[in-house]
């Protein structure tokens, strides 16, 4: 479980909008070590910041100031190339719409990110089988999007986004346009990737269920960090 | 899946769209080729053995204005030439036609074989057409058409010449460049109309190529400061003139393959515009997977040159199939007697549909790299 050592760690993050009068500080200062292992629910209000947060931390949005290292790379030294090629193994994205591509198939939706590393087919093909196992849609893997539900199409996501083993999570809103059931399901899956595969999850909510699976709940308020509560290991339970 | 896979299937997802724009390049290809083929018709004629040999003399006021006859042997004493023949235009009209429904020519039936060594017609045909005055020869087309057979009498009513023909068909010939035309012997011509002295113009075969310069200075020169000064010029000069007579339509024709050109470019450009944008977000997701700008122009890339590809396939495969069937051939066969899409064309098509599969993924390529990750998450709220 949860190690000391950080895997992600913010040092005085702020993050500054301007656009001509209008000045927006959408994170103000933060600081914030999370450690290998970790599954990190953010909360707050809307416009406080979480998904900015998110984006810095996930290598696709940069700060105004401060530093963002993730294991020993400063993440916002990196040029775009650089940027992209350091996603692709060690950032797995999950949003609230799954935006999967809907001509493809769950199957194929998977494989995508693994066209950009050259491995054999064969290996990508097990790789794919293996990640539509866990998120436990093997039997889906020739369906298209709008053949599936919301729940399975997010599960679908998930399979996608680790399927390149890398070892952070990040997932904004991932129960937001989920029923409650679906959403549950869903938390599971994130739970015993963080569990039993060790991923280390930031998910940005606005659900107290969802965020009771986390490790340890984080509240942002206006760019800040106000408060931090831990919930009990093993998480809370969607009813 | 592999790329081209991934590839493929973007670039058919919306089959609707994809579908009208492979057809609006397609018709536009075909227009395009089809213009091509009347360009080169006019500007070019097809080649001959004899072309490069034929000088046409005429006289310098204008095509319609006749010749002397006694410029014939001064001609034919000229160094270098090896046949001389009057060339005239008859213009007479044929049963109830309005107009003048194929072309007549008065020409010298013993030179007219030397003068075009491509037509094809049987020995015995040209010595019985030499040995009858009123003899004519006709194309195979012309002879199928209003079906003249050997021995067939022919009545033409002279509309330019106060007189009537009554000629009888003595060969049937088979050219490639002209194959509706009726000649017939200008010393019938000049019986007829009671001998006005005069030709039409003059048609000169040169011994060789070489002296082609050499012989058209000659009769220029030879005929200045007469009465009647001509305009000697080679085959292909000769056809050029005609065409400058109809007006430039070489000009014309160019800029409607520009304007063509042109609107097929955007057709494709706003196409691959709205394909990507409406991909957006999907394209930003590719973005934080990993996916380089660089690759992602490399999708467009390829969606547009596939689309384009698939119209120019279509267009240019169509054109071809078109301008062979035999109706159509039959049909142009009056214009233009061979109108052959030739790999030149369809190269110059090709490159075309290559250079709009570039133009068509300009703007799309500058969205997506100016996309980032986050605006183009912002587009899914
Ligand atoms: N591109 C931008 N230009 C200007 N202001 C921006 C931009 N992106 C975000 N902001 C502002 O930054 C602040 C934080 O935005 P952010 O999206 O991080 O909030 P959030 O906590 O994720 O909200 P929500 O819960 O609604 O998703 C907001 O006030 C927002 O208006
Ligand atoms: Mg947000």
């Amino acid at each position: 479980m949860a190690s000391s050592d950080p895997i992600i760690r913010l040092k005085e993050l702020t993050k500054i909008y301007q656009q001509g009068e209008i000045r927006v500080t959408a994170l103000d200062g933060i600081d914030l070590d999370i450690a290998a292992g970790e599954f990190v629910a953010l909360m707050g209000p809307s416009g406080s910041g979480k998904s900015t947060l998110l984006h810095i931390v996930a290598g696709i949005d940069r700060p105004t100031r401060g530093e963002c290292w993730v294991g020993d790379i400063e993440v916002s030294r990196l040029n775009e190339s650089q940027l992209a090629e350091w996603r692709n193994h060690t950032i797995g994205f999950i949003f609230q719409t799954f935006n999967l591509i809907p001509v493809l198939t769950a199957f194929e939706n998977v494989e995508l990110p693994l066209l950009l590393t050259g491995l054999a087919p064969r290996r990508r093909r097990e790789l794919v089988q293996t990640a539509l196992d866990i998120v436990g849609l093997s039997d889906r893997s020739r369906h298209l999007p709008r053949q599936m539900s919301g729940g399975q199409e997010q599960r679908v996501a998930i399979a996608r986004a680790i399927v390149t083993d890398p070892p952070i999570l990040v997932a904004d809103e991932p129960t937001g346009n989920l029923d409650a059931h679906s959403a549950a399901t869903v938390m599971e899956t994130l739970q015993t990737l963080n569990g039993s595969a060790g991923k280390t999850i930031v998910m940005v909510t606005h659900d107290p269920r969802a965020a009771s699976f986390g490790s340890r709940i984080i509240h942002l308020e206006k760019g800040e960090l106000i408060r931090e509560s831990a919930t009990p290991p093993g998480g809370g339970t969607p009813a | 899946m592999n790329l081209g896979a991934f590839i493929l299937k973007n670039a058919l997802r919306n089959t609707r769209r994809a579908l009208l724009c492979v057809l609006s390049v397609a018709a536009c290809l075909f227009l395009f080729v089809s213009l091509l083929v009347c360009l080169r018709e006019l500007t070019v004629p097809p080649e001959d053995i004899g072309a490069s040999l034929r000088i046409a003399v005429r006289n310098k006021v204008s095509l319609t204005v006749q010749l002397p006859a006694r410029q014939g042997p001064i001609i034919a004493r000229v160094p270098g030439v090896a046949a001389v023949t009057p060339f005239s235009w008859f213009g007479g009209q044929f049963g109830t036609e309005e107009g003048t429904p194929f072309a007549q020519f008065a020409v010298d039936p013993a030179k007219f074989a030397a003068m075009f060594p491509d037509m094809r017609l049987p020995a015995d045909q040209l010595a019985n057409w030499i040995a009858t005055r009123t003899g004519c020869i006709v194309g195979r087309d012309l002879a199928e058409k209003k079906n003249f057979k050997i021995g067939s009498r022919i009545t033409l009513r002279g509309s330019v010449w106060p007189c009537d023909l009554e000629l009888i068909v003595s060969g049937i010939y088979d050219y490639e460049i002209d194959s509706t035309s009726l000649f017939f012997d200008h010393k019938y011509l000049d019986e007829a109309t009671g001998n006005t002295g005069t030709v039409g113009a003059w048609w000169v075969l040169a011994e060789n190529a070489e002296a082609v310069p050499g012989i058209i200075d000659r009769i220029n020169a030879a005929f200045a400061n007469t009465s009647a000064e001509v305009r000697a010029e080679t085959e292909n000069a000769f056809r050029m003139s005609f065409v400058s007579m109809l007006g430039d339509i070489a000009t014309l024709i160019g800029a409607i393959c520009t304007v063509v050109v042109f609107t097929l470019g955007i057709v494709t450009a706003s196409t691959m515009s709205m394909a990507v944008r409406e991909r957006f977000p999907e394209l930003a997701i590719l973005k934080a997977m990993g996916f380089r700008t660089r690759e992602l122009w490399a999708f467009i890339l390829a969606e547009s040159f596939l689309l384009a590809a698939l119209g120019a396939v279509l267009g240019i495969g169509f054109a071809i199939a078109f301008y062979r069937s035999p109706p159509v051939v039959s049909a142009m066969s009056i214009y233009f007697p061979v109108f052959e899409i030739s790999p030149r064309i369809m190269a110059r098509a090709a490159i075309v549909a290559a250079g709009l599969g570039i133009v068509a993924s300009l703007a799309p390529a500058i969205q997506v790299a100016r996309l980032t990750v986050v605006d183009g998450l912002r587009t899914l709220d």
